[in-house]
């Protein structure tokens, strides 16, 4: 396989996890490479927001194991998971709506100076790194004091995002994250993820509509009442083919010699 | 507020902390240790409050009026309702109440006009210019979102219940300095008076939203309408009827102004 050359830097085996009667995964493991981008898809109920919940440490997994830049890691919360360098962009974004921008940009991590057991918050500072962050990665903001909710959900999308990459993330997972936006501001998001990808990250994005994630990913995987249907190169698959095994549930027999095993 | 919480019980630690400096006071301990001492007794109700509060998850509203009747009724108890003239020292009569001895300007001030615009100065630069402001902010506006990156949510209510606390015993000790006579019933819907103050100066009732000179305002135009009232004759049952107006009107125009943005 062409996987050889590629560094893995994250990995799930085997991982189970139920809910009361519910079996939501079922022995599913994952491969992420460093500069891909994986796109996870399935439809609603299959089990891929449980999957990433399990990875940032919001759910412990009934069974299974979790290994990070080659370590096996168990994250007890999506703080410690953030830590490493695993973060998840949810819908509902971690953004204060009536606060500003570069004030939510470093929310938690502020900038401050001076001595002694005071310390104050450098404002200048604060406001020119979050500035030369978003133009590092083509993000217009127009102003670093704009009160966050007069923008738009895919400048809050950006916003979010770039603030996880600045603060050093190398797994970027992405929960549906062009779900109730414009198709033009999904396209904002999406070269935004692709830009983010050059620069070396790994994304996992991850959606019911293939279509939104077909043009930025190369890989991707298909969960089904969470069974792991199957992995396909992009270069195997058409999103067509995709739409139809999320209806369906299953792989058709001409594109299983293609199934990634 | 700021931080989405309400603290009902500061009329009731007002009239406590008085007393409780008087008494010790009274009893000849110097009267900057009966300060100091009472100070440290409000550091414990506001961690009683603040632990009510954020470990057991019971609204402020009701920890804190719970506190307040707690607190105003152990004074009745102990008063049985008389009032106790302060008979110790003259520390604190000099360094927080009693007018100062000048013929010039500085004779019509008191010291504990400058506690006042030194701690309004000190607490507003603590809340627009530090790490635990930002927080602070955060706290209010979206406690889930602060939490996500990372804020201590518990420990900045706390600490917020905590300088509440000892604020409203400190302006107790002033003013038994002041008055040199402490009544059990003094400071009763004074708690409700300072949301008032606080809402007519722009700090949302929701959290989140608010700053220390707006309160300011909203404190001066409160005492106007109070003063107003005893200068031009009217009788002062007059008095609650108008801080209900402009109450209403202010609210009115708080939620016009944030509608415009």
């Amino acid at each position: 396989m062409n996987n050889n050359d590629k560094e893995i830097i994250l990995e799930g085996k085997h991982i189970w996890k139920k809910f009361g009667t519910i079996q939501a995964l079922k022995d599913v493991s994952f491969k992420l490479n460093r500069k891909e981008v994986l796109g996870l898809v399935g439809d609603n109920g299959a089990g891929k927001s449980t999957l990433v919940k399990i990875i940032t440490g919001i759910y412990p997994p009934d069974k299974g194991e979790i290994y990070f830049e080659g370590k096996k890691v168990r994250f007890s919360s999506p703080l410690e998971a953030r830590r490493a360098g695993i973060e998840t962009v949810y819908q509902d974004l971690a953004l204060v709506d009536l606060m500003n921008i570069y004030r939510n940009f470093f929310l938690g991590r502020e900038i401050t100076k001076g001595k002694g057991p005071i310390k104050f918050l450098d404002i200048k500072k604060m406001r020119e790194e979050c500035m030369k962050a978003f133009s590092q990665l083509g993000i217009g903001i127009r102003s670093p004091d704009e009160i966050v909710s007069f923008l738009s959900g895919g400048e809050k999308q950006s916003i979010s995002i770039g603030r996880s990459i600045y603060f050093g993330v190398k797994v970027l997972i992405l929960d549906e994250p062009t779900m109730a936006l414009s198709v033009k501001e999904s396209r904002k998001v999406l070269e935004l993820v692709e830009k983010i990808k050059q620069q070396g990250l790994s994304v996992i994005f991850i959606t019911h509509n293939i279509y939104h994630v077909y043009s930025i990913a190369d890989r991707f995987m298909i969960l089904n009442r969470g069974i792991k249907l199957g992995e396909f190169y992009k270069k195997d698959v058409t999103p067509e083919d995709i739409s139809e095994i999320i209806a369906s549930g299953e792989i058709p027999e001409e594109l299983k010699d293609k199934m990634i095993v | 507020m700021i931080s989405g919480e309400f603290d009902l019980s500061v009329g009731s630690m007002y009239a406590f902390s008085a007393y409780v400096v008087g008494v010790l006071s009274n009893r000849g301990m110097p009267s900057l240790y009966a300060l100091m001492l009472t100070l440290g007794f409000a550091v414990i109700i506001g961690v009683i409050n603040g632990l009510f509060t954020t470990k057991f998850r019971i609204p402020s509203f009701i920890t804190t009026l719970g506190m307040m009747l707690f607190l105003r009724g152990i004074l009745y108890a102990v008063t049985g309702g008389s009032s106790v003239s302060y008979l110790g020292d003259s520390f604190i009569v000099i360094t927080l109440g009693q007018k100062f001895q000048s013929d010039g300007i500085l004779g019509y001030f008191r010291p504990s006009h400058f506690w006042y615009i030194g701690l309004l100065i000190i607490f507003s630069i603590i809340l627009t210019r530090t790490a635990y402001g930002n927080h602070v902010f955060a706290v209010g506006g979206k406690e889930e979102a602060a939490r996500a990156m990372g804020v201590n949510v518990r420990k900045i209510k706390l600490i917020n219940f905590i300088i509440c606390s000892v604020l409203a015993a400190f302006s107790g000790a002033i003013v038994l300095s002041r008055l040199l006579i402490i009544s059990p019933v003094v400071g009763e819907g004074m708690e409700l008076e300072a949301i008032a103050a606080a809402v007519i100066g722009g700090v949302s009732l929701r959290g989140g939203y608010g700053t220390i000179f707006g309160t300011f305002f909203g404190v001066i135009l409160i005492a106007m309408v109070r003063n107003g009232l005893l200068l031009a004759g009217a009788p002062p049952y007059w008095y609650s009827a108008f801080v209900g107006i402009i109450l209403l009107i202010a609210t009115l125009l708080n939620v016009k102004v944030l509608k415009r943005e």
